[in-house]
């Protein structure tokens, strides 16, 4: 995904690459020096355009480089920082030319990651700052010209009034917008596009994320969850796993009440056994090897009549091609038997 | 995260222990008691595992416990984690069906747009689904957050792998001792 993005918006990546390791900089070494410079070319806007676009070469280097201080920014953020920086560079491609209020927002995207990641941080930027809510197309370029036509304090009134009424994304968005007027004298900060940064929807977002990652996780240890998408067909085999291995605990410990009248776990050998507890699949192929292992056995008194519903409920779940699989492991698992 | 054999060990002498209890009293019993004790030390084992850490395996306890509190005493001293049986648990948040079914037609009559339908549907399908979840876990009703629940799905997980890894492999021990 993030590949993608970047040959995409290389291109337009130019100005707004320096202006975005330069924040970055700034933001992880000193707070209030970053809103020193904020207000400062927020005074000179000119020099700012300048600036940005003076910078025009080695997209490919500052992207590595302003890479490597979101992979700085935390062990548990692998897949996050693509989530977060992705947007960043759609909302830069719009802001090209743009005037200082654009500046913002790479460190706006960097306050949302941090705040995935390290909250305290990004708390404590987001009181600096005035973030509101972006816009779609036309009216950011609409703004734009606005913009770029008045002066800083003028623009921040009007800004914040334009960014209320055009704005109507959904209602969550729109709700705290006039409320967080900024206490500096600079320009309005944009969020990621499409989305707010006022603290509820920041914190959703860390729950989702949240979650999403534990899912991933699930996923991992499931079998036959990486085929479905999407959390609903997840949950559901999630859900039919641990049923399935509820059901395999109840079948077994039938079967060894049936095998074993004395209630002796036998262990005489445990190294033996140590080569069975790490062979031992406990995944829905190996239910199939159960269920045709029962009928196979004559010992003793098989108390039928119980064991058939586990039977028919244990087999309904798999599904078909399950039950090539469980042949060649029923063969192996047999073959391979030594005591 | 898959069960590691050390996890398998400790399983296996915690059941085997809880087993042992039982060893006085099984001698005219039928399968079904058998089954009964071995699944019930098994869960107690794999319960105790966790030392009280996770919810789901405190839930498990105290759901054994409701079906013969004694013997899981026993089993918990035996085992030494007499603790776990007094682990409080968070509240069971009641849940008015009426209620909420009404108050949710009522929300559905404003949004009638095609997509915020869609998105309403996907959200119910994954509602319906995590309700799922929590009547599977144990102690699931009592989780409050989906973060938790997903978390103690995992944990749950393992442990039920483990066990399970450990069950058939009696199972096939002493299948090929009788078969001997």
């Amino acid at each position: 995904m993030l590949e993608g993005l970047v040959s995409q918006e290389s291109l337009s990546l130019n100005s707004m690459d320096m202006s975005v390791l330069e924040r970055l900089k700034w933001v992880q070494q000193q707070q209030q020096q970053l809103q020193q410079v904020v207000y400062q070319s927020s005074n000179n806007s000119h020099e700012l355009l300048q600036i940005l676009q003076f910078h025009g070469s080695n997209n490919d280097d500052l992207l590595q480089s302003s890479f490597s201080p979101f992979q700085m920014l935390g062990s548990g953020f692998g897949p996050n920082y693509n989530i977060g920086f992705g947007p960043p560079h759609e909302a830069m491609d719009e802001c090209i030319s743009r005037t200082s209020s654009c500046h913002m927002e790479p460190v706006d995207t960097i306050e949302v990651l941090l705040k995935t990641g390290e909250e305290n941080r990004a708390i404590a930027l987001k009181n600096k700052r005035n973030p509101e809510v972006k816009t779609r197309g036309e009216e950011k370029t609409e703004k734009k010209i606005k913009v770029e036509a008045e002066t800083e304090s003028s623009m921040k009134g009007k800004s914040n009034m334009r960014n209320t009424e055009a704005s109507s994304d959904t209602s969550k968005e729109t709700s705290k917008k006039a409320s967080e007027i900024q206490k500096l004298d600079y320009i309005h900060v944009r969020a990621r596009r499409g989305q707010a940064t006022d603290r509820h929807s920041l914190a959703e977002r860390a729950r989702r994320e949240k979650i999403s990652k534990k899912m991933k996780y699930l996923q991992d240890i499931v079998p036959g969850c990486n085929k479905v998408t999407g959390k609903a067909g997840m949950l559901d085999e999630i859900i039919n796993y641990v049923q399935c291995l509820q059901r395999q605990v109840e079948f077994l410990s039938m079967k060894l009440a049936v095998l074993n009248p004395e209630l002796e776990l036998a262990v005489e050998d445990v190294s033996v056994k140590q080569a069975y507890f790490t062979n031992v699949v406990a995944s829905k192929q190996s239910i199939m090897v159960d269920v045709p292992l029962f009928p196979l056995d004559q010992q003793g008194s098989l108390d039928l009549s119980a064991i058939n519903p586990n039977q028919t409920t244990s087999i309904e779940a798999p599904s078909a091609s399950w039950e090539t699989q469980s042949q060649s492991l029923y063969n192996t698992s047999s073959l391979g038997f030594q005591y | 995260m898959q069960p590691t054999s050390s996890m398998n060990e400790e399983f296996l002498k915690k059941w085997q222990m809880g087993l042992q209890i039982f060893h006085p009293s099984i001698d005219n019993t039928s399968v079904h008691e058998r089954k009964k004790a071995i699944k019930l030390s098994a869960d107690v084992a794999m319960a105790s595992l966790r030392k009280g850490t996770t919810c789901w395996s405190r839930a498990l306890i105290e759901k054994t416990a409701t079906e013969d509190n004694f013997l899981v005493r026993q089993m918990l001293s035996g085992i030494k984690a007499e603790a776990l049986i007094n682990k409080k648990l968070p509240k069971r948040t009641v849940c008015h069906r009426k209620i909420v079914r009404r108050s949710k037609k009522i929300l559905r009559r404003k949004s009638k747009s095609a997509s915020e339908e869609a998105a309403a549907k996907a959200k119910r399908l994954v509602k319906r689904r995590t309700q799922g979840l929590r009547n599977v876990v144990p102690g699931g009703e009592l989780m409050s957050n989906d973060v938790l629940l997903l978390q103690e799905t995992l944990d749950y997980i393992v442990s039920l792998q483990t066990q399970v890894n450990v069950m058939r492999s009696i199972v096939d021990a002493a299948e090929a001792e009788i078969e001997r």
